[in-house]
């Protein structure tokens, strides 16, 4: 296990097995890292207490960024609920577009057309890359590498560029609709894409040599957060966090969805299951992420249509049902429970984000025993967007 | 996923199968039975992996519907169980010690819903609202747009004006026949 | 830890020698083509129907009444204004308008220090941006509001030609529903219809599954719903937001599927029973549409109505000008026999003038309506046009209808392009389909195709029955042969209806001359009313208006008891004569409210 473990004598567990934290005894300090803290990701804080520079507990508190998405959902009409989602998540919102437009074709009965899997799947490879870029410069960041930061932000730009022309805006793209995707690509948008995909790659190269082979990075990552393998289903662990421990859980090979089954590619797994490896299997999952564009924009459809026929939207009902829609974005298993009760609103919406349980349950038992100065390169080693834990 | 209902129909009393998709089926099961079909599922079919617990307000048949979806990742499939519980003062029994992480879902079911899970840890504990005083915000009797309206001011000079009923007023206000 | 970890990074210092990366001019780099900025309205196009209102889920969008636009029909004066504050850049909106009108630039960037002035009428309220050729548009086929209409089942031609057999058949509930989920509920065509009929609270209801409620909103504005579900020149149509780009809701066959999903028998208990009985009387001459719309509300109102009717049975020219394979007898009766069952006291075969005076009814009554119709029909005069084989249109109808036996001849030619003209071209089609099994009817207008006045649908339904449709063709001559019968009718091509005037004088290309063969001719050019019944005494007292009976805005003459509806007054057609019919009734209300309070 780490080289941090059972370093502290304090505190000393109860018969009952909680810890005894007496913090009038002068052993122990409350400190709180977040919600405003360059080493927190987002809008969460980490409630620690310390020994030394040891942390003995640490409790993760959310609820800066609550909009209550799912309630929001139930007073819209099936149509209006599209533009919305998008927001619950900022740096990989297209999972929640493809989703939920995914879950209400299904209750609804809608047959997308061919080409627009393809562009969705696209899509949603895309964000992956930006979302990748944007830890790497986070993880490299939370230990003082600054100018990793800056290099994977440019990269990430160039591809908001892409995302930009493709869907008409950077961010929140709300492109991906029930029915299908609202537009075809842009003419010549091959050629721009190959030309940000290979200043991408020569930026990971950059950032492979001087993030990666690394003393200082190494130093403090390897050994940094260990997850047992065995503990992935027990935490609900998904996503990098679980191939970092060895186990090759991956929606786009488990249960392909989308055009994924007709796409070339092995999840990335490695096996050292600590912080090191984690942005490691992160970093290999982006270069294959620049693979898959290639593929899809290689093997496409070119011809026929990108959206379904809709009913009216204004009108639109949906029968009585209940499905739950999954896939696999950056950080592991990202989910859509849709019921619906015939009207012409959603009875319930439950987003599953795999920051709910990496950021909750997860950090709260990697934590203990865990140096100050590490927490923030912990918790950014799992990945977590906060605002999908509170939506 | 038919031959696992078939086996399980019995033994655990499961109702209201619906296969929503190949590699997903829904099915209801009565409180006392909930434990152990997880234990069941987790242990001797594959399906270890809890993907989410959450509630649905069915306030007009008041009652609560519990979904534990759970996930086989060998055979790629997933079901989602089913559990109605009373909307009136509804506890259901914490499966935490199945799940670590369940442990987060039933705080926030308490928070959102007002459903209580004894004995969960941190269970009473604010999850995501502070000193919130009001219904829990997840039951379907809460407004949120009344609530928008007590708690936040509306900018001030908004008005809009019905097509139908402004052309009345401009083309035949007595209400009367057209020319 | 190897030695190369510790050099390895060192290679980022090749970057000091890199050209920097950012824009240098970041305030004049243009957003992409297809890029969600701020909105712009071509507000000539827009409609102001609201359903970029409807659709924004941030309530971003207000309908307010905009400088230079003015509320007509099919535009309801109102331009959305957006709240920048609000609006999410979903474009929603953009792919919901009706028009097309509503698009956004690619302008993204955009400082002022005052937060109202985000909030702005784009197209009314003028921007730089409003001329960017670039920003997002709805991309083609990207609909999210079903542009097609529904089709209505009826008849192929070959099932329906040789028999009077309504064509239509109706829909369906499965597919009013979907034709109803069509409408975006904007309400622009009430203003149109000229009853103003609740249409999209009926639509709605029949989305909802409340049929009964539909009726009652149908009868609450329009006693002669079941008729003009059928038979309607549908106005509305002409205005519907979704026409704009696509198929306007088929209102009209809407209306139709409620009125045959309520059983009859409930239709009384639906739309209520008469008020209590208040002494007043009111004759009405004439049993069509006006004056049983009249006959309808009055007694309603509690009042005793006389409805004199020269005629064996009621409907008018629903009746007597409209042939049974569009609007069956049964029809009209069920909708005559609700309006008697209000207390309505009919007297038919009782012509005014002759088997009773206007001057009887003025002392018996304390408000008498004239709703006389139009029941002569006009003569071309042309040389010929005095031949026993020459008809005229609305006679030949009422004959038919009259269910008197007429022996088509085998072939004949129709002067007119309106819908008498289709009406009595597809009847006699009909009748030489099952006496002769042969048609050969050649139909003569004026006007070029793009500018027939008969509905589109009846053009295509007579080509469909192998009418013969000649378009720019003026009559000269019903050309008499050697044995005295009618040969045909002599056309020449028409250049121009109206002169620079705009009044009708029709120029001719002499040299294009055609025979169109045929032993009867019948002229379907227009009606006028049969104003022999008031009497010299009457009619000197009264003002005219071109031949028309002068009336106010309230349908009352220049006599203070007489009131005047119906295709005489104004029109011709149904729904006219419906709202012309509830405007008299209004106003004798008014009238004796009037005198109630005087007393």
């Amino acid at each position: 296990m780490t080289e941090y473990s059972n370093r502290s004598q304090y505190p000393q567990a109860r018969a009952d097995g909680s810890l005894d934290i007496d913090l009038t005894s002068g052993k122990y300090l409350k400190l709180w890292q977040g919600p405003n803290h360059p080493g927190i990701t987002g809008n969460m804080s980490v409630e620690l207490t310390v020994c030394g520079d040891e942390v003995v507990e640490g409790k993760t508190h959310v609820g800066y960024l609550h909009r209550g998405f799912e309630k929001l959902m139930e007073r819209r009409t099936f149509i209006q609920c599209f533009p919305i989602v998008c927001r619950i998540c900022v740096p990989e919102p297209d999972f929640n577009e493809y989703c939920y437009a995914a879950a209400v074709e299904e209750l609804a009965g809608i047959e997308v057309p061919e080409k627009a899997d393809w562009i969705r799947t696209l899509i949603l490879e895309m964000g992956r890359i930006n979302s990748y870029l944007m830890y790497l410069g986070g993880q490299a960041g939370a230990f003082g590498l600054g100018v990793i930061g800056q290099w994977t932000t440019y990269a990430r730009d160039l591809m908001l560029d892409r995302f930009e022309e493709l869907t008409g805006a950077r961010i929140y793209h709300m492109f991906i609709m029930p029915g299908g995707v609202r537009d075809d690509l842009p003419e010549g948008f091959d050629q721009r894409m190959e030309e940000t995909l290979q200043e991408i790659e020569s930026t990971l190269q950059d950032v492979y040599d001087t993030m990666f082979r690394n003393a200082v990075f190494k130093k403090r990552a390897v050994g940094l957060g260990y997850v047992d393998p065995a503990w992935v289903d027990e935490y609900g662990i998904t996503g990098p966090v679980a191939r970092g421990a060895g186990v090759a859980k991956d929606v786009r090979r488990d249960q392909p969805y989308l055009v994924y089954d007709r796409l070339d590619f092995e999840p990335v797994i490695a096996t050292e299951s600590d912080t090191y490896a984690r942005a490691d299997v992160r970093r290999r999952d982006l270069l294959m992420s620049v693979d898959l564009i290639r593929q899809i924009l290689a093997r496409m459809p070119r011809q026929g249509e990108v959206m379904a026929t809709l009913p009216n939207v204004l009108h639109w009902k949906i029968p009585r049902g209940e499905t739950y829609v999954r896939g696999e974005c950056s950080r592991g298993e990202y989910g859509y429970y849709l019921v619906t009760d015939g009207s012409g609103y959603p009875r319930r919406v439950n987003v599953r984000g795999p920051s709910y349980t990496h950021a909750m349950t997860l950090l709260e038992k990697l934590i203990v025993n865990v140096n100050i100065s590490n927490v923030a390169g912990l918790m950014v080693s799992l990945h977590t967007y906060p605002p999908e834990i509170e939506r | 996923m038919e031959t696992l209902y078939a086996r399980l129909k019995e033994p655990f009393g499961l109702t209201d199968w619906v296969l929503q998709k190949p590699d997903l089926c829904f099915v209801t099961v009565a409180r006392e039975q909930l434990r152990p079909l997880l234990l069941h599922l987790r242990d001797l079919e594959g399906f270890t992996h809890l993907v989410l617990l959450t509630a649905v307000d069915w306030i007009e048949e008041d009652r609560f519907q519990l979904t534990y979806l759970l996930h086989d990742r060998a055979k790629a499939r997933d079901i989602g169980v089913r559990l109605m519980l009373p909307r009136e003062d509804a506890s259901m029994d914490s499966i935490h010690e199945l799940w670590p992480t369940a442990a987060t879902y039933q705080r926030e079911l308490r928070e959102m819903f007002g459903i209580d899970f004894p004995g969960s840890p941190r269970v009473n504990e604010d999850f995501i609202l502070e000193g919130w005083a009001d219904l829990p915000p997840y039951r379907r009797d809460f407004d949120t747009l009344q609530y928008a309206h007590e708690a936040y001011a509306e900018r001030a000079g908004r008005e809009t004006r019905d097509p139908a009923r402004h052309m009345k007023e401009q083309l035949y206000p007595d209400g009367g026949q057209d020319d | 830890m190897s030695v190369r970890d510790l050099l390895s990074p060192f290679t980022a210092w090749k970057n000091l020698f890199r050209e920097p990366v950012s824009i240098k001019d970041p305030f004049n780099r243009p957003a992409s083509e297809r890029y969600r900025g701020f909105h712009k309205n071509d507000s000539e196009k827009c409609i102001g129907c609201g359903t970029c209102e409807a659709i924004c889920q941030n309530g971003a969008i207000d309908m307010l009444p905009a400088d230079g636009v003015a509320t007509q029909p099919g535009d309801s004066g109102l331009r959305p204004r957006i709240d920048y504050g609000r609006c999410c850049w979903c474009a929603l909106c953009v792919d919901v308008c009706m028009t097309g009108s509503l698009t956004m630039s690619n302008e993204y960037k955009w400082v002022e220090a005052d937060p109202d002035k985000f909030r702005f009428m784009p197209g009314v309220d003028k921007k730089h941006w409003d001329d960017y050729e670039d920003g997002y548009r709805r991309p083609d086929g990207h609909r999210l509001n079903a542009p097609e209409r529904i089709d209505m089942p009826e008849l192929a031609p070959a099932q329906r030609i040789d028999s009077f057999v309504e064509m239509v058949t109706g829909y369906t509930v499965e597919q009013a529903q979907l034709e109803a989920d069509r409408c975006v509920t904007c309400g622009i065509c009430v203003a149109t219809c000229p009853t103003h009929m609740a249409i999209p609270d009926y639509i709605r209801a029949i989305r909802d599954g409340d049929y009964e409620r539909g009726l009652k909103l149908l009868y609450d504005s329009n006693p002669f719903s079941q008729i003009c579900g059928k038979v309607c020149t549908r106005r509305c149509e002409t205005t519907c937001a979704a026409s704009h780009e696509g198929d306007p809701i088929a209102i009209r066959w809407l209306k139709r599927h409620i009125t045959e999903q309520v059983p009859h028998e409930r239709y009384r208990e639906i739309i209520g029973a008469p008020g209590p009985a208040t002494g007043r009387k009111i004759a009405i001459v004439g049993a069509g549409p006006a004056g049983m719309t009249a006959a309808f509300d009055l007694a309603r109102a509690g009042h005793q109505v006389t409805v004199y009717e020269s005629e064996s049975h009621a409907g008018g020219m629903t009746r007597y000008g409209i042939p049974e394979y569009r609007l069956p007898s049964d029809t009209i009766q069920r909708e005559i026999d609700l309006i008697v069952s209000m207390g309505v006291e009919m007297h038919y075969n009782t012509r005014v003038g002759t088997d009773i005076s206007m001057q009887q009814l003025q002392q018996d009554n304390d408000a008498v309506i004239l709703a006389i119709g139009l029941w002569m029909g006009r003569s071309t005069r042309i040389p010929g046009s005095d031949h026993a084989n020459v008809f005229k249109a609305v006679d030949l109808l009422r004959r038919i209808r009259d269910g008197e036996a007429i022996e088509a001849p085998k072939s004949l030619v129709v002067i007119g392009g309106g819908n008498v003209a289709m009406d009595i071209a597809r009847s006699m089609a009909r009748l030489q389909k099952q006496q002769h099994g042969e048609i050969a009817v050649t139909l003569t207008a004026l006007e070029d195709k793009a500018h027939f006045l008969a509905d589109p649908v009846e053009i295509k339904e007579s080509i469909e029955e192998q009418i013969h449709i000649l378009d720019s063709r003026g009559p000269q001559e019903c050309v008499i042969g050697d044995q005295g019968g009618l040969v045909g009718l002599r056309t020449w091509k028409v250049l121009s209806i109206f002169d620079e005037q705009h009044r009708f004088a029709p120029s001719y290309d002499e040299n294009d001359e055609q025979l169109h063969k045929g032993e009867w001719v019948i002229e379907a050019i227009g009606q006028m009313s049969d104003v022999s019944l008031l009497g010299e005494e009457l009619t000197e007292q009264l003002e005219w208006n071109r031949g028309r009976l002068q009336v106010d805005d309230d349908g009352r003459t220049s006599e203070s008891w007489l009131w005047a509806a119906g295709d005489c007054v104004k029109g011709p057609d149904v729904v006219t004569a419906v709202a012309t019919g509830h405007k008299v009734a209004a106003s004798i209300e008014a009238v004796f409210a009037q005198q109630e309070a005087q007393t």
